[in-house]
């Protein structure tokens, strides 16, 4: 979503259009009990014996991607006080790891080393595997003498499992400059959570100070740039805690990259900023030291950034991770009723990515298919006629977009045709519970996604989907400067209500986080919002839940919320 | 759409299926109720012969009810308009991912339930087939069309006594003399050829209370066939919606009766669909006829078999030719507006055996195929077949213990796991090829 940058300044650090990558990487894994202890050192430059005097894992420590038998463990290490993130500076860095079934150790199952360095701004991301399916593992890494924050992470299901239960956190849009990271707290103090799903929008480019101060305090654009930015969100405490309390699992929106982002250039990006092809690779390249995905299949950064992935919770649930800002046309200029939304040559998706999505919306994969989108999926209409209408009129001219006249172009709304494809494919293969995750506009929706919205509620549904609202990411209430559940704003929901049938809840004013959990009779969507951005000790407060019952694709009220 | 034999039957056909219904033996007992059933003779005499495999211990006091409430959707039952059928799911065993199997009709996936395999080991993969042999097309409606054992000649074999209370003439047909006791409806709604609900329930608890088989198998067929002509289908569907309530009902009444009779607590009810239901405004109709006809290679050279939302095509023409005529009707086929996919036959995952024809084509949703006449052939507005109509309920209730109240599994059951679920609820061994589905207990 458009969230322009309050601040900009020129770089001052040299632009880098060559991605470094270095010899470093090279994880080994070692069975546990075999061989020496796995004891952390420098190599080369750095002096093997020294304990350190300061702090070396700055960043904290995360894990993602879970699998039955693996999941991807995170960390960096700040070798020497002037390594810091983006800078190029410090030696080569042996890390040891290791992966245990208590939170002392006691147990260890797995360990290896891996050794890091410059070349990948000093990040650590290795695949721990040989492990046991939906099995909760702590983790830690040692380095120059010092022992890493513990992390906590969990395994999939096996993919033949029937479990109990699937528990998700789920957030987005996430400006540090607007606010203190309260949700992230929220979901750290969570101990029941499987995973944490972050819908986009992790960061922002901009160079703004707010509430906080973006570093460094100018639009990023270089390599060096993207890491440092990478390297202030991750020394966030409660950043820090929501990452080494469950496995995250993420994708991007705009903002890794920059506002309003396609496949060849952005809103925000102009030809004084050089080469976008270049940009987003520094872009991506820094996403993929910093965060625990792995992207093109590994935990590697050498080999690809295919971020769309699917994973599977046994046979309860299989989640696809969309990748909607790299292979997507420019969005339409004239926004409104400008009939290019429909042009069918036009894709959010791609074509490859699209199969590939379709591919893992199938009835006999697993019972439910979540869906990760960055932005949402359902219309979001000013007004809407039948299609069967809509297609008469248009043999006039065409002169109405198919599913009425949109809000947003840079959603699913401006590329129908690939909305029509998704629409066409769950009705006419029979594909039920189907639930798309959504992020990116700030506020909280619950939606029953309509397969002609002009006849809704008289035409089936294909699925449901459950937005979650901003960390921190500005909002109505923080655009009018009203207060929060104010007339001006409840008024603004009820005129997008009573516009938008389909749409069953709306809160434009709050920030939070989401939790999703799967069970084979429902899937249930609690929200819950931070009082304050500004106030470290907010209270952190469930306000609704809604959920759809296994083969309706409606949703319904519920009045409490899972476990906490 | 679910084709009525009559209209497709040549004269060879018919006189086949009589000399069939001769040459078996049965007789005809009339119930205390009035209604009467068929029954094969042994039964009759009241000595229920084990067969050369011995009976299974313990089976004896097992009852189990398999009720196909036909044409039903899974969203149907949480639709608030069947109270009953909601209740004996959430006291059961569910299954929310179930699916109909290919090609979602009737007549095949009744087979499925009762043989535990897939089409292309039972030999009926639809309901209408042009049949090669007979050189037109015609409904699976003869005993001789199945080509493996039931579950329900394994329970005889084993001495158990099986029934079958259908109320669709095509399934009485193909299911034919294989019950120990059958229910043969003597009058079926002209057009949509099947007993209403109120009859079928009448003979269900009739043969129940007097004959008491270990096995029922009950095709509730009102859901389906009002579904098929409620023109309010896209929207209100409110002939459907009445008929839905009304089956409900009597499912209650026959989950009461077997409390109140004493044949809960050794009872499991497998209750399921054996399609679900989609509807078409008038012009969303298919007709493939016209565009395979006009091609140079096709001409006169196929036969369709319009199953309603898939179409079944035929090559007749010369074998030398069946690879490039398959390549060129999945073309022709694929350009037609409303057409979801058209599929070579073999297709691995289709598993439908050469009575399906060479090429499968299925509608997308909202649509329905109207062949060889685009006008006649199909007008109703309901119809399955196609993808779309895969999902099903499914669920076990019954107050045997080996029912778990409650229970909800995401694993994807099928139509075809109903006969191994009965030969395990039964006891029966079973090797591991001998079905392609699996047991739900």
């Amino acid at each position: 979503m458009t969230e322009k940058p309050q601040s900009t300044t020129e770089s001052h650090l040299p632009r880098r259009t060559v991605l470094a990558t270095g010899a470093a990487g090279a994880a080994v894994a070692l069975a546990a009990g075999g061989g020496a202890p796995a004891t952390a050192t420098t190599t080369a430059s750095a002096t093997a014996s020294a304990r350190t005097r300061h702090e070396v894992f700055q960043h904290g420590v995360a894990s993602g991607d879970p699998l039955p038998d693996a999941v991807v463990l995170w960390t960096r290490v700040t070798p020497t006080p002037d390594a810091t993130p983006g800078s190029g500076r410090g030696p080569k860095v042996r890390v040891g790891w290791e992966v245990a079934t208590d939170r002392r150790f006691r147990r260890v199952v797995r360990r290896g080393r891996f050794v890091t360095s410059a070349g990948r701004d000093h990040t650590v991301k290795l695949d721990a595997r040989g492990l046991e399916p939906e099995r909760w593992y702590w983790f830690r890494f040692t380095a120059l003498g010092r022992t890493s924050p513990v992390g906590r992470t969990r395994t999939a299901p096996a993919a033949d499992a029937t479990p109990a239960n699937l528990r998700l956190g789920l957030a987005s849009c996430s400006n540090l400059p607007a606010g203190l990271f309260a949700a992230y707290r929220g979901l750290a103090e969570r101990s029941d959570l499987h995973a944490i799903v972050h819908l986009g929008d992790y960061l922002y480019e901009s160079g703004s100070s707010d509430v906080r101060a973006h570093e460094p305090d100018r639009e990023i654009v270089t390599l060096a740039d993207y890491r440092q930015r990478h390297g202030q969100y991750k020394t966030d405490p409660d950043l820090q805690a929501a990452h080494a309390s469950a496995p995250w699992i993420v994708t991007w929106d705009d903002h890794e990259v920059t506002n309003d982002s396609w496949a060849e250039g952005a809103e925000n990006h102009d030809a004084t900023e050089g080469d976008y092809a270049k940009r987003r690779a520094r872009a991506h390249r820094a996403y993929d030291e910093w965060m625990p995905c792995r992207m093109d299949g590994t935990a590697r950064l050498d080999d690809g950034t295919r971020l769309y992935r699917r994973l599977r919770f046994g046979t309860l649930a299989e989640l696809s991770m969309l990748d909607l800002r790299t292979y997507r046309d420019e969005q339409i200029s004239q926004v409104g009723t400008d009939t290019g939304v429909d042009d069918p040559g036009r894709t959010i998706t791609g074509e490859e990515q699209m199969g590939w999505l379709l591919e893992g919306l199938q009835q006999d994969r697993a019972q439910w298919k979540l869906v990760g989108t960055s932005v949402m999926f359902s219309p979001l209409k000013v007004a809407a006629l039948p299609r069967d209408v809509v297609a008469a009129v248009n043999t006039l001219a065409p002169l109405l977009p198919q599913d009425g006249v949109y809000a947003n172009a840079d959603q699913w709304d401006g590329y129908t045709a690939d909305r029509r494809t998704v629409v066409d494919h769950l009705a006419g293969q029979g594909v039920q519970d189907t639930v798309f995750l959504t992020g990116d506009i700030h506020s909280a929706w619950a939606i029953e996604v309509p397969t002609d919205v002009g006849s809704y509620p008289l035409s089936p549904t294909a699925g449901v989907e459950f937005v979650c609202t901003s960390v921190t990411s500005g909002n109505l209430k923080d655009a009018l400067g009203t207060p929060s559940r104010s007339p001006v704003n409840l008024a603004a929901e009820q005129a997008i209500l009573t516009a938008n049938p389909h749409i069953k809840y709306l809160n434009f004013d709050d920030h939070g986080f989401s939790v999703l959990d799967v069970t084979a009779e429902r899937t249930q969507c609690d929200w819950f919002v931070i009082g304050s951005r500004t106030d470290p000790a907010t209270p952190i407060t469930w306000t609704r839940s809604f959920a759809t019952l296994t083969g309706t694709s409606t949703v319904q009220e519920v009045d409490a919320p899972v476990g906490g | 759409m679910c084709t009525c034999g009559d209209v497709r039957h040549g004269p060879e056909v018919r006189e086949r299926r009589l000399a069939e219904l001769r040459a078996s033996r049965r007789t005809v007992l009339t119930a205390a109720s009035g209604l009467a059933f068929s029954s094969a003779v042994a039964a009759t005499a009241g000595s229920a012969a084990a067969g050369e495999a011995g009976r299974v211990k313990g089976a004896e006091d097992l009852r189990c009810y398999v009720l196909v409430v036909d044409g039903c959707r899974p969203d149907e039952i949480d639709s608030g308009l069947t109270p009953n059928l909601r209740a004996l799911r959430e006291q059961g065993m569910y299954w929310p991912r179930a699916t109909s199997m290919p090609v979602m009709e009737t007549i095949p996936n009744h087979v499925m339930m009762m043989t535990g395999v897939r089409p292309d080991r039972s030999g009926v993969p639809a309901n209408a087939i042009y049949d090669r042999e007979l050189g037109e097309v015609r409904t699976m409606d003869l005993p001789s069309d199945i080509k493996v054992p039931t579950v329900i000649e394994r329970l005889n074999r084993r001495g158990l006594t099986t029934g079958t209370v259908l109320s669709k003439e095509y399934l009485v047909g193909i299911f034919g003399e294989r019950a120990t006791h059958r229910w043969e409806p003597e009058l079926y709604i002209p057009v949509s050829e099947h007993a209403p609900d109120l009859l079928t329930y009448n003979a269900l608890t009739s043969m129940v209370d007097e004959l008491d088989p270990h096995l029922v198998f009950v095709n509730l067929g009102d859901i389906d066939r009002v579904g098929h002509t409620d023109i309010t289908g896209t929207t209100l569907r409110v002939m459907r919606q009445a008929a839905l309530l009304q089956t409900d009902t009597l499912v209650g009444q026959f989950i009461d009766s077997l409390k109140s009779s004493g044949r809960w607590e050794k009872s499991i009810v497998i209750v399921l669909a054996d399609h679900s239901m989609d509807w078409s405004v008038p012009t969303n109709v298919i007709s493939l006829q016209a565009p395979l006809e006009a091609d140079p290679l096709l001409e006169g050279k196929f036969v369709i078999g319009d199953n309603g939302g898939a179409d079944l095509v035929y090559w007749t023409g010369p074998a030398r030719e069946r690879e490039r005529a398959i390549v060129r009707i999945r073309e022709i086929a694929e350009s037609t507006p409303g057409v979801l996919k058209a599929w070579d036959r073999r297709a691995p995952w289709l598993r439908l055996g050469p009575e399906a024809g060479d090429v499968v084509v299925f509608c997308q949703a909202g649509w329905r195929f109207s062949d060889p006449d685009p006008v006649t052939s199909n007008p109703i507005p309901g119809n399955h077949g196609h993808p779309a109509t895969r999902a099903i309920p499914f669920f076990i209730g019954g107050g045997h213990p080996v029912v778990k109240a409650g229970k909800v599994s995401p694993k994807h059951a099928r139509t075809v796991d109903v006969a191994p679920t009965i030969a395990d609820f039964f006891g029966l061994r079973t090797g591991k090829r001998a079905y392609d589905g699996k047991s739900r207990l």
